[in-house]
């Protein structure tokens, strides 16, 4: 999944969200839980204190020194509930010590003597040799000139180990709990993107080739209908606007050919007909030359605006870029002969692209026809095509004097001569290079030119590979 | 031989009828599409050049309705707009050649007398001119009995010269024959294919047969003239 997605990063701040409201909410938990119990643990040990005072201070015990463990084991029974009775007098002399627990978690004698306790009740926590942990309620009380010290204790390893099991209960929840949100959470934003991902398809299509069309508007009032709208709305200005360029292209294009043809027509028989004076003659052939280059000049612009409100494209096949490259290179080598130009095709095998053949072919025509201008005799002139990633590229290099650094930026520019007197002797009307760019923009793709020290210059046309299926 | 113009266009119709006059031809002028279409249905022409952007009828039109009764009359179309669709539309309803103004009044002409004369182009299998002899069916090229070995682009442009033997056949047609549409432009081309196949079968030879026709094209045959 592409982690810049929208449907990642729902994803993932949703589960980190819940994650840190899970681990607040079982820490919370399991403390108000510990304190909770423990407390029930202590109010408990500490009304049992209360109560072995109360029998101490009673008359029973004054005239029994037997009545008062007899009761605590008959009553309270702390060896048989795990619990820790202990009856001191002042003075350390041992009165009443409860027999070892039935799970024997600790031995009563080895408990810590408690100093210092206060008078009234208080509550300790102290730990065994035998690492158990007991909570120890202490009171003081007077009775017939003795002080005695109830110390009554019990175990913390129940509490601790429901806590235990809660932690294991919680941190075992946690993944599953996790696991179940970030499933649900991915079928649930899949499912609110899917029109989002329907619409970037749908819109993907449109922009290629079809303006005419418009986006699915998905049923309802919310957010994604209120996109495909407003998406729809621009699609149809765009729509409008390239159906002007076209429509303007077309009429312009008959307002200007039908003047042009009258003139060439009537330069024409002017030169066929009677005999005219030579002065008069050249006159007329040079007009007619001027009027052959508006013509040329004329077609080409009419050729990229056509493409610019998207003909470029009219076709739209599958087929290897590496073989168109190679026929015309064939179809031209005459051209490089001509001038002894060394003229090398190198190809790797198919690199297939989608796109209209005839431009596409016609692009490589003006790029080889470019280089063979400018390519001195006994030159060189080569091209490549071979596929790199997803992009079929295509270079064509030239050992002409190469574009100055000021000219290349703008070799694309339509007008733009890099060299006014050179270009005026080949002929070229500065739109050839033009052309190619407008069918690189119309196939997706690109095209650059750079010089290539010592000498000649290279231009490369990037270009999308079809896809694999 | 007769030809009907439908032009509505007047300075254009008049340079096209002059021209064609001065060509000995008898040209019939008509300035918009029904004047045209009657025209075409009642006389028996030999030609009708039609001009796409007509009031009244557009020439598309009147050239489906000329086909529904005369299945048989060439006719070239003139149009001021060069979309591609255009001109497929324009060969379904049977135009039969098609020419993008502003066009050279010289490849007007060598695409009539092309048509007017299509019923000759030499469909045999061996062409012979002179002592020159081209083998379709092998592909292969003899003069005087040795024969001569030529590149595919070369044999095709020969072909199509040879095939249109005595006929001047502009650049233009050359290219969109023997090329393609993407060489548009690149008419150059022809002259330096026309030089290499002339350097291998005319040079070594007394008569050429390749003959340039200035500022039209080449033609190909024995005696040198049209």
């Amino acid at each position: 999944m592409n982690s810049q997605s929208i449907h990642f990063r729902l994803i993932v701040w949703y589960a980190g969200v819940l994650l840190l409201v899970l681990i607040g909410f079982g820490a919370f938990t399991y403390a108000t839980l510990r304190f909770f119990s423990n407390q029930v643990l202590r109010e408990a040990m500490e009304r049992r204190a209360q109560q072995i005072a109360a029998l101490i201070a009673s008359d029973a015990a004054a005239q029994d020194p037997d009545y008062v463990p007899r009761e605590v084991v008959k009553r309270y029974d702390p060896a048989a509930n795990d619990r820790f009775v202990r009856i001191t007098d002042t003075h350390g002399n041992l009165y009443f010590l409860s027999g070892p627990p039935i799970d024997h978690s600790f031995a009563p004698e080895e408990v810590r003597v408690l100093r210092d306790v206060p008078e009234g009740t208080a509550s300790y926590l102290v730990t065994t040799p035998d690492k158990c942990r007991l909570l120890i309620a202490t009171r003081r009380v007077h009775v017939r000139e003795e002080s005695f010290l109830i110390e009554v204790g019990g175990n913390l390893a129940a509490n601790d180990r429901v806590l235990h099991r809660l932690l294991l209960t919680l941190l075992g929840g946690l993944p599953v709990i996790l696991g179940v949100v970030i499933a649900g959470g991915y079928g649930l934003t899949k499912r609110a993107l899917q029109p989002v991902q329907t619409m970037m398809r749908a819109a993907q299509e449109i922009t290629l080739h079809h303006l005419s069309r418009r986006l699915p508007t998905p049923q309802g009032d919310d957010e994604i209908a209120h996109l495909a709208q407003v998406l729809n709305q621009m699609i149809a200005r765009l729509d409008e606007s390239f159906q002007n360029t076209a429509r303007f292209t077309a009429d312009a294009s008959h307002e200007l050919r039908t003047p042009l043809t009258i003139m060439r027509g009537e330069l024409e028989a002017m030169l066929l007909g009677q005999s005219l004076p030579t002065g008069m003659r050249d006159a007329i052939a040079s007009l007619l030359e001027e009027v052959e280059r508006l013509v040329r000049i004329v077609e080409r612009l009419f050729a990229l605006s056509r493409m610019d409100a998207g003909e470029a494209q009219a076709e739209r096949v599958r087929f290897d870029l590496a073989k168109l490259a190679e026929n015309t290179a064939d179809q031209m080598c005459l051209l490089a002969e001509v001038k002894h130009i060394d003229l090398v095709c190198e190809t790797s095998s198919c690199v297939e692209i989608e796109g209209d053949r005839t431009r596409l072919k016609q692009l490589i025509v003006n790029l080889l026809d470019n280089a063979i201008k400018y390519t001195p005799e006994q030159g060189r002139v080569s091209m490549a095509v071979r596929a790199e990633n997803s992009t079929a590229l295509l270079e064509v290099s030239d050992t002409g004097p190469g574009v100055s650094d000021t000219a290349l930026p703008h070799l694309f520019e339509r007008f733009y001569r890099a060299d006014e007197v050179r270009s005026r002797e080949v002929g070229g009307a500065g739109l050839g290079l033009s052309i190619v760019q407008s069918i690189c923009t119309a196939h997706g793709g690109s095209v650059s030119a750079a010089n290539t020290p010592p000498a000649g210059c290279r231009f490369t046309v990037e270009l999308p590979l079809a896809s694999r299926n | 031989m007769r030809i009907l113009l439908v032009e509505d266009e007047e300075k254009v119709a008049r340079f096209i009828s002059i021209g064609l006059k001065a060509e000995r031809f008898a040209v019939d002028t008509a300035g918009d599409g029904k004047t045209g279409l009657q025209m075409a249905v009642l006389n028996p022409y030999d030609l009708l050049i039609v001009d796409l952007m007509l009031p009244g009828l557009s020439g598309t039109e009147l050239i489906r309705r000329v086909r529904r009764q005369k299945t048989d009359v060439p006719i070239v179309v003139l149009t001021a707009r060069d979309a591609l669709s255009d001109k497929v539309t324009n060969f379904e309803s049977g135009a039969d050649d098609y020419l993008t103004k502003p066009f050279a009044f010289a490849e007007l002409l060598v695409r009539i007398k092309a048509l007017l004369r299509r019923g000759a182009v030499s469909r045999a299998n061996v062409i012979q001119i002179a002592d020159l002899e081209i083998d379709r069916l092998a592909h292969q090229v003899r003069r005087n009995g040795a024969t001569i070995k030529l590149t595919a682009k070369e044999y095709s442009l020969l072909e199509y010269l040879a095939s249109n033997a005595g006929r001047v056949l502009s650049r233009t047609m050359i290219v969109e024959h023997v090329w393609d549409q993407s060489f548009e432009g690149l008419t150059n081309i022809v002259d330096v294919y026309v030089r290499q196949l002339r350097a291998k079968i005319d040079e070594p030879f007394p008569k050429k047969l390749i003959h340039t026709v200035r500022s039209v094209g080449y033609v190909i045959n024995e005696d040198g003239a049209e």
